[in-house]
């Protein structure tokens, strides 16, 4: 008995030594700019996302239930005020219908994307990471419908972020309000560059910008298209907050970016055309680190 | 409780099945509500469960199933909570003579003094590779709602977790052990 015991405390401490080994080799060697899966994760995540796009749509089609029937035991009290408001909102309709169309004409003046020379995949939202630590956003397009890793994701209010890993029909996006984001942008008026990370709040950091520059509060900033995984010129946000102290080389700079993450639905997937060069460049890098390495 | 590594399987997969239910929950339907900014860890009550009560060589091998089926939600990887479950329950096993799960109150405590240290030690890992302290100050901010909410949650998940471990809720609370 005492001889099982003893052999299964040697068992315990091998199989606690190699996992530990096995976890802090994978931590040390763990990248946060993109995700390889292999098939077995591929084919689980496969499984599990669209349960958790069913979740979704039914939690929405619950809140309209709720919000349509079982919500509506004092609707009649609340007639009698709405048809008042109704009364008052007919005047103000003939002005709006008029900024509505100002509006349309104004968007087909922006029209957000049709500047950028890239295949757009619309793509629904259907989950959010598992940890609050990463800012992660999981959506319904995947490698069948043209997607690649690192695919810049957008919406008409500006930048999302990239693809970081990616199933056949599901990927997950690196928003950029996760710190491990990291994305060249200038600000649009004075030409500054910075690299921009999330920070929290929903708020990112722009980084490394020069004490001498003249930021303002306000300024728009943008991707700057180096890093070869943005297109340069797609709006990130507005700057929020500077500080600049009277030492130092760099200034504090707090940017807000345009996209509501909170209230996030749908979002722009844009595949350049030369996604597969890109790939067999990777490749060819890859391959040459082995080769470096093996020397 | 004692396992041996043929008792394990059938626990295991009702387990990793409420783990799949909680992760579909906290990444659907609560961000769906708005609660964007907390996440509640449930695959932490889980691991925590597994150190305070299974006595088996193989935990560390369970852990790494329960993170690494945590992974398919989150791009967090297994590793971190892997490493952090392991250490946890080798503490754990050097303190069991200690621990007691008398009530509901000192399973809360108990579960809310281990999510401290797994927050120390996955906060020194990302320190590590992402050599930013506002990032881990940040999580520390989140840290406290969400691990008081899974603290909270403890003593009704962990009689459930009972039943599958033991096939019975006799062991509730930690009692028998």
């Amino acid at each position: 008995m005492k001889l099982m015991e003893a052999e299964g405390k040697k068992l315990k401490i091998f199989i606690n030594i190699f996992v530990l080994a096995l976890s802090l080799y994978t931590v040390s060697k763990r990248e946060y700019n993109f995700d390889r899966m292999s098939v077995f994760e591929q084919l689980m995540i496969e499984s599990f996302a669209p349960i958790q796009r069913l979740a979704s749509s039914t939690q929405l089609s619950l809140g309209s239930l709720f919000d349509h029937y079982l919500a509506n035991v004092s609707a009649s009290k609340n007639n009698l005020v709405l048809r008042k408001k109704m009364e008052e909102l007919e005047s103000r309709l003939f002005t709006y219908e008029e900024i509505q169309l100002e509006n349309v004409r104004l968007k087909d003046l922006l029209d957000f994307s049709s500047d950028i020379p890239h295949k757009k995949v619309l793509a629904q939202v259907v989950a959010w990471d598992a940890s609050s630590d990463f800012q992660t956003l999981r959506i319904n397009k995947g490698l069948t419908d043209g997607l690649s890793l690192q695919s810049t994701v957008v919406t008409a209010k500006g930048l999302v972020g990239y693809v970081y890993r990616l199933t056949d029909h599901f990927a997950d996006i690196l928003t950029i309000l996760d710190p491990n984001n990291r994305t060249d942008v200038l600000v649009h008026r004075t030409r500054s560059h910075g690299i921009l990370e999330g920070y929290h709040d929903g708020r990112t950091l722009m980084k490394y910008v020069t004490r001498t520059e003249p930021v303002i509060l306000g300024d728009e900033v943008l991707t700057s298209g180096l890093g070869n995984i943005y297109p340069k010129g797609i709006p990130i946000g507005a700057v929020g907050r500077i500080e600049r102290e009277s030492y130092g080389i760099t200034q504090y700079v707090e940017v807000i970016p345009g996209v509501d993450f909170s209230r996030l639905e749908e979002v722009l997937v844009l595949v350049r055309p030369n996604d597969e060069d890109r790939r067999k460049e990777w490749q060819a890098l890859d391959m040459s680190d082995v080769e470096g390495g093996g020397e | 409780m004692k396992v041996q590594l043929k008792d394990l399987a059938v626990p295991l997969l009702l387990t990793l099945a409420l783990l799949f239910v909680l992760e579909i929950f906290a990444t659907t339907v609560l961000p769906i509500i708005g609660l964007h900014r907390y996440v509640i860890p449930f695959n932490i009550l889980i691991v925590l469960y597994m150190g305070f009560k299974l006595q088996t060589p193989y935990l560390a091998i369970l852990i790494f199933i329960v993170q690494y089926f945590h992974h398919f939600f989150t791009v967090e990887g297994w590793e971190m909570g892997t490493v952090a479950g392991v250490v946890i329950c080798l503490l754990i096993s050097y303190l069991r003579d200690v621990i007691h799960f008398s009530s509901a109150a000192m399973t809360v405590f108990v579960t809310q003094v281990f999510q401290c240290v797994w927050f120390f030690i996955v906060s020194l890992l990302l320190y590590s590779k992402l050599g930013d302290m506002s990032f881990i100050l940040d999580k520390f901010w989140r840290f406290i709602p969400e691990s008081i909410i899974i603290s909270l949650m403890a003593p009704f998940f962990f009689s459930i977790l009972d039943k599958f471990w033991t096939g019975s809720d006799e062991a509730s609370l930690g009692e028998g052990l």
